[in-house]
């Protein structure tokens, strides 16, 4: 698996991670405008067009957010240009104002959404379940369980688009965006990027008051026609599970069936193995609409079918309203979760209880004694990485502020996000972007102590300034604080409208924080560089001191962004190292700092070390450390201002020196 | 071919996807299907990675039910006990020789919430006292012997592929390497792997 076959020439076999068969799928099938905001589980998608952006020609945008994406793919689509957009599943929240009403106006081109949900929560602020925004939105979406069928999906999207003129979703999990297997690559038919004569395919897409109501029926009506047309779909197989293996067809006369879709259809087939239990098996692939006569039919002669799909009982309340005189086994009876992700145990416990057999192993029993045996290890969180600009950032805030309980913390989403998780745990709020400023607004007037707002670049972009602009417009009382990195670092250090490259890496126009926020009015702004973090405590004092809105911008690249691009560029790593004679166990770097380059040597009464593969140089640990004990390799070899150093000398010089004893 | 299950797992940014990559390519070569479920994004930041690998004709299923891998890769130690309850009675494990202590660990060390830290020889003890078959591989030094010190990960590859020869042909394993990794590093990175081997058979 790697980007070279995302855009291979060649027809054959390749083993790719699903975001990468969407990528590949959407470019086979001639697309010509695609924008994106990251987020996991679909980022890889931006990512693989972002580099096929240098062979094929085709637009390509990172959006200021999920909104301002579907409407650039969309304005395409009205054009006529097949377009593709992919959104986290809270993204698409954002989108939806959108998105409800373009299943009213319709588009012309083929039009792909895709919703990458998250059981598990695994990187997201809830476990939302995107399907309803297919069944409330009256727009059909269609649901992969694999990178293989994610491709088929894509351009079968594409065809049901445009056929007709419609949006058209697709629903992923988590478990299918990262999942890698076979996927057999097609041919790339792609025409030239040109222009179109807008006057030549001319059309209203508006929708208000009697347009609206009329744009309603018109929809229903063209719901009803991908009804009957999707009634029979490929997409959706009834498959039997003879006890043994898999066949395409079989089983009359047995008398237990399983409906589902995405993922859970796999962990079904393998559980069904497991227990070697025959089954019929309705698999759908489009779940919005429903196959309802599929569903009857496939009920017909059974006994029990049971409902196997996560989150919530999307497909089981649909099976519950068609089918009558039939046992019917999910969420409502208690078989199944709705929460978390499945897995195989799970779903074989399930389809256990309502056959009423033994599973053939005890996975919870066995799960049991192992995890028993790893209760000594500490936990492994994620953390700041070395060099990180947030780390230097809230070591300072935190001692501007002395007591954590004194201030209200409005966190916002991004990397300092994490200051919420063990062992830090200092954050009061966390909900969805930009939600820092529009919580502090309200906190500001009720609580006694002073209300701070922390918000990313990107977020700021993407959903903080109407926030920020009711802060200012009503005078309200709150600092924020601006964390400019440079990129959107979580995602994978994608560029955002405050960076100087667009998508793709061209020059693009960069967007000044500064300025944003003296154009809307605060009052009081501080710029700070992350890692004066002794020279910044006195600054953010006075910001926290100012009655009204403040601002401090935190200015800082993402440690893994600069240190990339700085290796590129040819510079080498110059990392610090603890001089043993002069430490004296003090900690400053340790305590409240966490940086994955230092722990401690208990050998040598807990003095710290900092290990030299993890250290980037950043130096911040050795403006904490109050007996000086920290400093730059480069030092030994000749001074601050000279950073050629590299790890491999360093560590050179230190087997030199423990030669000499 | 029979179902394999291998779990790989280690820290995030130690090269673990490459990892799965050069196994899901060899699966590819050697004609076998294969399905991978990898974690991205939030766990990535130094926290602990795991990543499924599944090959054989009947897998579907991107996620190993907890029991039932075959073989543990871990890149350091203290994720292979963590996840040992994916490992079936009787599997390997194969463990980079390395214990890198989290720095939630080290905060709590130091703040005395903890006495001491967790040593490698009592995670590798933790470990045996299953019925595991335990392989341990210095894989930093071999990576170092072969000229390239990143390439850590190859090294278990190649005690993986080692325990893996009656099934997939190391050949195949040498070929995907080869595809996978940068041009200029292919030649110290094959040398890596074939210390691997050796490193599991010795």
């Amino acid at each position: 698996m790697s980007f070279k076959d995302v855009i291979d020439e060649e027809e054959r076999d390749a083993y790719m991670l699903c975001n990468e068969a969407i990528v590949r799928a959407a470019l086979e099938a001639d697309v010509q405008l695609v924008s994106f905001y990251p987020g996991a589980p679909q980022t890889e998608i931006l990512d693989n067009f972002e580099k096929a952006a240098s062979k094929y020609d085709f637009k390509i945008e990172v959006a200021a957010n999920e909104k301002v994406a579907l409407e650039t793919v969309a304005g395409a689509a009205m054009l006529g240009k097949r377009s593709l957009t992919s959104m986290k599943s809270v993204g698409t929240n954002v989108a939806s104002d959108a998105l409800y009403t373009l299943a009213y106006t319709g588009l012309k081109g083929g039009c792909l959404c895709l919703i990458a949900d998250d059981p598990h929560a695994h990187s997201s602020q809830s476990e939302q379940d995107g399907r309803w925004f297919g069944l409330t939105a009256y727009l059909p979406m269609l649901e992969p369980s694999t990178p293989k069928e994610a491709m088929e999906m894509v351009k079968k999207g594409f065809e049901l688009s445009e056929e007709f003129g419609t949006l058209v979703l697709i629903r992923t999990t988590t478990r299918v965006n990262h999942q890698s297997g076979i996927v057999p690559l097609g041919p790339m038919n792609r025409t030239p990027f040109e222009k179109v004569s807008w006057k030549e395919m001319k059309r209203p897409y508006t929708s208000v008051g009697e347009l609206a109501r009329k744009g309603k029926r018109e929809m229903l009506d063209r719901m009803e026609k991908i009804r009957k047309k999707m009634a029979r779909s490929s997409l959706n197989r009834v498959e039997y599970f003879d006890g043994k293996e898999l066949k395409d067809k079989g089983g009359d006369g047995e008398k237990l069936g399983v409906v589902t879709a995405g993922v859970s259809y796999c962990y079904t087939v393998e559980a069904l193995a497991r227990l070697e239990l025959p089954a019929k098996i309705l698999k759908l692939g489009v779940i919005n609409p429903m196959a309802e006569e599929m569903i009857v039919d496939f009920c017909e002669g059974l006994d029990k079918v049971v409902i196997v799909e996560e989150l919530s009982p999307y497909m089981e309340d649909v099976v519950r309203r068609s089918v009558k005189d039939i046992e019917i086994y999910g969420k409502r009876t208690g078989h199944f979760s709705e929460a978390l992700e499945y897995d195989i145990p799970s779903v074989l416990e399930g389809l256990s209880a309502v056959a009423g057999v033994e599973p053939p192993f005890d996975h919870k029993e066995h799960c049991k004694e192992m995890k028993k045996l790893a209760e000594i290890l500490p936990q492994r969180l994620p953390v700041f990485c070395a060099g990180c600009p947030h780390r230097a950032t809230f070591w300072s805030l935190r001692r501007a502020v002395g007591d954590p309980d004194s201030v209200f913390f409005a966190n916002d989403i991004g990397c300092y996000s994490m200051m919420c998780l063990p062992p830090v745990e200092w954050s009061d709020t966390l909900l969805c972007m930009g939600a820092s400023m529009g919580v502090a607004a309200g906190v500001q007037y009720i609580a006694k102590e002073k209300t701070i707002a922390v918000v990313g670049d990107s977020t700021f972009f993407h959903a903080a300034l109407p926030g920020i602009v009711n802060l200012v417009h009503n005078e309200d009382d709150v600092t924020i604080f601006v964390l400019d990195n440079a990129v959107t670092a979580m995602t994978g250090q994608q560029s955002h409208p405050g960076n100087e490259k667009k998508a793709g890496g061209r020059e693009g126009k960069k967007l000044d924080i500064r300025s944003v926020l003296e154009g809307l009015g605060v009052e009081k702004i501080y710029d700070i560089s992350s890692y004066e973090v002794k020279d910044n405590i006195p600054i953010i004092k006075e910001a926290l001191e100012h009655e009204g809105v403040s601002a401090v911008i935190s200015h800082g690249e993402c440690a893994l962004y600069h240190y990339r691009n700085y290796r590129r560029g040819g510079g080498k790593l110059v990392p610090y190292f603890i001089d043993l004679e002069t430490c004296e166990s003090v900690h400053a770097c340790v305590l409240n700092f966490m940086c994955p380059a230092i722990s401690v040597m208990p050998e040598e009464k807990g003095k710290a070390r900092i290990h030299q593969d993890i250290c980037v140089g950043c130096g911040v640990c050795s403006k904490l450390c109050p007996k000086g004990a920290i400093r730059s390799t480069a030092t030994i070899y000749g001074g601050d201002n000279k950073p050629v150093y590299t790890v491999e000398d360093y560590e050179k010089y230190v087997e030199k020196k423990e030669a000499e004893g | 071919m029979k179902q394999i299950n291998i779990i790989l797992c280690g820290i995030g940014g130690e090269g673990l996807v490459l990892m799965s990559n050069i196994i899901g390519e060899t699966c590819r070569l050697a004609g076998e299907n294969v399905i991978s479920g990898e974690m991205h994004g939030l766990a990535q930041r130094s926290g602990s990675v795991i990543v499924h690998m599944r090959m054989g004709d009947e897998v579907l299923s991107p996620l190993i039910p907890p029991g039932e891998a075959d073989v543990i890769v871990s890149l350091e130690i203290m994720e292979a006990l963590r996840y040992l309850y994916y490992l079936k009675p009787g599997g390997t494990v194969i463990t980079n020789k390395r214990l890198v202590h989290p720095p939630g660990e080290t905060h709590e060390l130091v703040m005395g919430k903890v006495e001491k830290y967790v040593e490698y020889e009592g995670v590798l003890e933790a470990i045996k006292s299953t019925d595991a078959e335990v392989v341990e591989v210095n894989a930093l030094s071999l990576a170092k012997k072969a000229g390239e010190v990143r390439a850590q990960n190859v090294v278990l590859l190649g005690a993986l592929s080692a325990a893996l020869s009656g099934s997939i042909p190391e050949k195949s394993f040498m070929d995907a390497v080869e595809e996978t990794v940068p041009k200029k590093a292919v030649e110290s990175n094959l040398k890596a792997f074939e210390l691997g081997i050796d490193a599991y058979e010795s």
